[in-house]
């Protein structure tokens, strides 16, 4: 792969994050998938992380030598999938 | 890591890298220490809004109005897209006893000096056209702003980078020693720190940093709770609250002695647009200690709110909820200030008026850090308005 396709690869896909720019954020200072989706938004598209996040974990592995079990996942929080608002109507307040 | 520093921030939310940054700009060596990632707490998981009309009308709003004419020029001065943007704020009456309680409310935000309108159900909808067919009302204000917190925190922090301040991230502060009445080192999970002043800067966590050197902090956590939607095209303009938003955060009582959940959860609309297009769809003020999850009946109810204010609401989707810590106080005022031990300064305790009041919290802590008082009196918010600050044992 030549340098010029290099920053086209696309890791996170619904918020438009480059493999480029996530090393970039690592470098200065972001190493944590938390600290690189405050930076970056990696993670919070409509797939909340479900695609990009294990890569992005693998990115940091490899540029800070860390272990994948070092590497903490964020919280998972509901909804699993993106949920149409109105579904909660009616329900007990 | 460094081994001294002549102040330790500890603390790397909005607070602490504004402090930080505007001791740097005055020339000092300063360090953060930070036990997660910046912004990981409730500067990473609040609302965007740079609210005038919340505030408590007397200091705090004046405090406000400084702290947002900064706000104005911040991006250009930190080189930093912090997505700020002026686009006005309304507060939603939705029964005459709010209308009675706002009418006084902006009465008094009148005489301090902000710029605020009372306007019939058709004016408001004239501003935002989402609105629902029974607001009868709502106060509106140009001087309501609007930031990504997070973009806030990390253009502060960048920027105190550039002037020198170093950031240790996933370094937890562990203790702080104290020789005849001076502070002379901060420990942590990484070494030591030699140094003569800190600033407490924890937010929620400011009584943990307090009860090493024997000082009784009183800040309780209340979480709060936000859903997040799908990216959209423009649907709300500027912040929206509603005036049950304001019952809640100014009469907890109210929130004590209700009956049904959702008052008791202490829900109250507030709404805004990122620039990303996501809703951010708030909020609960619950007191449930250190417990930062989310919760099904307040999600619920949050989402049920809103739509009740906002009913094309129900034909959209939420992506997700967070939750975090507010900072709260008896009296809804920061702690800003020092303290009985010398060179111990906390601040902290802004409960959801962080982000507002960020800016002018920095400038003001630097300025009695570095020249023993400030441009606005302080004493107001100072922690001996709670009593005696020795931990009782």
């Amino acid at each position: 792969m030549t340098e010029t396709n290099k920053k086209e690869v696309i890791i996170c896909r619904c918020e438009d994050v480059s493999e480029v720019e996530i090393k970039q954020a690592i470098e200065e200072g972001f190493t944590t998938i938390n600290a690189i989706k405050k930076r970056l938004r990696t993670g919070m598209g409509l797939c909340q992380g479900r695609t990009c996040q294990k890569l992005v974990a693998r990115i940091i592995a490899q540029e800070t030598g860390k272990s994948m079990e070092e590497i903490l996942l964020p919280t998972t929080r509901p909804p699993v999938r993106p949920i149409i608002m109105g579904a909660f109507e009616g329900e007990d307040q | 890591m460094r081994k001294t520093a002549e102040i330790v921030v500890i603390g790397g939310g909005v607070i602490g890298t504004s402090i930080a940054y505007y001791l740097a700009k005055e020339g000092r060596d300063v360090v953060i220490l930070e036990k997660g990632d910046l912004a990981s707490e409730s500067s990473g998981a609040c609302d965007k809004a740079i609210l005038m009309q919340s505030k408590k009308p007397g200091i705090h709003l004046e405090l406000a109005l400084k702290s947002a004419e900064i706000y104005k020029t911040l991006a250009d001065e930190l080189e930093y897209p912090i997505e700020y943007a002026n686009d006005g704020g309304m507060i939603v009456i939705e029964t005459e006893e709010e209308l009675a309680v706002m009418k006084q409310f902006v009465k008094k935000q009148r005489e301090i000096g902000l710029k605020v309108d009372l306007l019939d159900g058709k004016q408001a909808r004239s501003i935002q056209p989402a609105l629902a067919k029974h607001i009868i009302g709502a106060t509106h204000s140009d001087q309501d702003a609007q930031v990504n917190p997070i973009y806030a925190t990390l253009g502060f922090a960048t920027s105190a980078k550039r002037l020198g301040v170093e950031i240790y991230q996933q370094t937890e502060v562990t203790g702080i020693k104290v020789e005849s009445g001076a502070i002379t080192a901060v420990e942590t999970n990484r070494g030591q720190i030699s140094t003569r002043n800190i600033v407490n800067c924890t937010g929620a966590y400011a009584p943990f940093l307090g009860r090493m050197v024997g000082i009784n902090i009183p800040i309780r956590p209340r979480r709060g709770q936000i859903v997040i939607s799908e990216p959209m095209p423009k649907l709300i303009k500027g912040d929206m609250l509603s005036a049950k938003y304001i019952a809640a955060k100014h009469n907890p009582d109210i929130v004590e002695k209700a009956k049904d959940k959702a008052t008791q959860m202490g829900i109250g609309l507030s709404l805004g647009q990122s620039d990303s297009g996501n809703l951010l769809i708030g909020a609960s003020r619950e007191f449930v200690g250190y417990d930062k999850s989310t919760t099904y009946d307040a999600l619920s109810a949050i989402i049920q709110n809103a739509i009740r204010i906002i009913p094309a609401l129900r034909n959209i989707n939420m992506i997700r909820n967070f939750a975090g810590l507010r900072p709260s106080t008896t009296d809804g005022l920061p702690i800003l200030g020092g303290t009985e031990l010398n060179g111990y300064y906390i601040a902290a305790g802004h409960e959801g008026d962080g982000i507002a009041l960020a800016p002018i919290t920095g400038q003001l802590m630097t300025e009695l850090i570095c020249h023993g008082k400030s441009s606005i009196d302080l004493s107001l918010f100072h922690i001996s308005r709670f009593g005696d600050q020795k931990l009782k044992r």
